[in-house]
């Protein structure tokens, strides 16, 4: 297995540099929305006397640097390229091969990631500069941040897999990506901090996935909660990586005797 | 007149095209109120905090945030579909075809295709606007008519943005990813363009006129447009379509064809 993803590696690798001017606006689209809000939170902040809840402009500009990263590292595209494999019947020669498709993703993913995080850092920099971001975190958030942001990107890679068989069903799974996409909006930290969303929607927030995979990392890494909720959080993160883990698994074995291929 | 004619022929047969699909069509839509109404519940939840954002209370972000729609709805329901089909023309030769036509090459080409579902997307920008005047202003027959005015303007400014940048496919040929970078900051409309710091605020107004083309409606149908602004507003229009057509034109020079 590890000559396996040792050979994957290389060829992603090498796929990867024929893309540089892609990756970097990829990389673009994980920044833009986050500064989006960001300008937003510090103009409401602003009319609020310089403070919203426990946050002030210079914490919302570190929230949203936070959020730009691990919405860089932890997201994948994989449902709408998964839609167009089925659709063209790409997958056939996939499922033939002695590997189960999902390893060929998961390369793709890490090599795609390790590529624009050096960019993705600069940029950063640039926007906590700008914003005058301060980050509170201290040793011990940023030694939790690493587990934290791993499950996150498993958790949103598991869950993208899981959108994206649908696509066996409806062989359209657009809308259905679209639909969660949309939840993630609201619930996964994007629109304004999990602490900030008004009430039911903060407890719906803490009970579905999306915030798990982007808004705790952060959170974690802004160093806006303290270590215990901290490692709960991840343990809640470890959780749901369990729970799409499995019901991957049983979806995928359903799913694949669904798929026919094109011609069938 | 004749344009006028081509241009429901495009948009019939293009209609035709897209009922062929009905459960696609049915889901785009679902998918769209999906999307307008998360955006006003992100604006719901800002405004749970404050009463104003930089001078604009809840009913003049409602208006932006619908004014954002149409604009948006505008450039995915013929620019984004025709300018996508005249790259690919360029790549591969196939844009003789509309050379050699009796009609301006330029409108043959970027108004050609259209994306009928879109209007939906328009359709629910006004619904949205519609919800937020109430709590703006009272609407006389000025600020509709400032309005009407500043959307055309918008639709314009973009459509010349447009031109401007798919020019370069003439000398580069593969220029999707500078479309897809115009296509990401269309996304920082959704917020008065005075909300964001110097440097990006400077952009969306001067190069990528985005946020011009959303906020300066919202404020003339809010009745904070005064005529200077709409002056300044119309003649930067009126250059800015022309500079781009003629930009467009001294591309079409270095356009060699498919086997030249």
């Amino acid at each position: 297995m590890i000559d396996v993803y040792r050979a994957l590696f290389v060829g992603q690798i090498q796929a990867a540099s024929q893309y540089r001017v892609q990756s970097i606006l990829w990389m673009l689209f994980a920044v833009i929305r986050p500064v989006i809000f960001l300008a937003a939170w510090v103009a409401v902040a602003g009319a609020q006397g310089g403070r919203v809840g426990s946050y002030d402009v210079r914490d919302f500009a570190a929230y949203y640097v936070a959020l730009s990263l691990v919405a860089n590292l932890a997201t994948s595209w994989n449902s709408y390229e998964f839609e167009f494999e089925i659709r063209m019947g790409r997958l056939s020669p996939k499922l033939l091969r002695p590997l189960h498709p999902i390893h060929y993703a998961v390369v793709e993913n890490i090599v795609w990631k390790m590529t624009t995080i050096i960019p993705m850092l600069v940029v950063l920099g640039f926007i906590a500069a700008t914003f005058d971001a301060r980050f509170r975190s201290t040793p011990a958030h940023l030694a939790l941040f690493v587990p934290s942001v791993v499950l996150g990107a498993a958790l949103a890679f598991l869950a993208g897999w899981v959108v994206a068989t649908t696509a066996f069903w409806t062989t359209r799974v657009h809308a259905v990506a679209t639909l969660w996409d949309r939840a993630a909006f609201i619930f996964a930290g994007q629109i304004a901090p999990l602490a900030l969303l008004p009430g039911p929607l903060q407890t719906i927030a803490l009970v579905l996935p999306f915030g798990y995979m982007l808004g705790v990392p952060a959170e974690i890494l802004q160093g806006a909660v303290d270590v215990p909720t901290a490692i709960l959080l991840i343990a809640v993160q470890a959780v749901w990586v369990g729970i799409f883990y499995a019901l991957l698994q049983v979806v995928w074995r359903v799913g694949v005797r669904q798929y026919t291929g094109v011609g069938a | 007149m004749r344009y006028l004619r081509l241009l429901a022929l495009f948009f019939r047969t293009e209609l035709a095209y897209e009922l062929e699909y009905r459960t696609n069509l049915a889901l785009e839509l679902l998918q769209m109120v999906v999307i307008v109404t998360t955006s006003v519940a992100a604006v719901l939840v800002l405004f749970n905090y404050t009463t104003v954002l930089n001078g604009w209370d809840l009913g003049a972000m409602l208006v932006l945030l619908g004014c954002f729609y149409l604009v948006q709805g505008f450039g995915e329901l013929v620019l984004q579909p025709s300018f996508e089909k005249f790259m690919e023309h360029v790549r591969l030769g196939t844009l003789d075809f509309a050379l050699l036509k009796p009609a301006s090459a330029q409108f043959l080409v970027t108004l050609r295709h259209f994306q009928v579902v879109q209007l939906a997307q328009m359709g629910l920008g006004a619904v949205v606007v519609i919800a937020g005047l109430p709590r703006v202003s009272t609407l006389g027959p000025a600020e509709a008519a400032t309005f009407v005015i500043a959307l055309v303007c918008g639709f314009t400014l973009i459509y010349a943005l447009l031109l401007a940048l798919s020019t370069f496919a003439f000398w580069f040929v593969r220029i999707d990813n500078l479309m897809a970078i115009y296509w990401s900051f269309l996304d920082a409309g959704r917020f008065p363009v005075d909300i964001y710091p110097g440097w990006l605020r400077v952009t969306l107004s001067s190069a990528v006129p985005i946020g011009v083309a959303v906020t300066v409606p919202a404020q003339a149908i809010s009745g904070r447009l005064d005529l200077i602004g709409l002056g300044l507003l119309v003649v930067g229009t009126i250059a800015a379509f022309f500079l781009a057509s003629w930009f467009w034109r001294l591309g079409l020079r270095s356009y060699t064809g498919a086997s030249a």
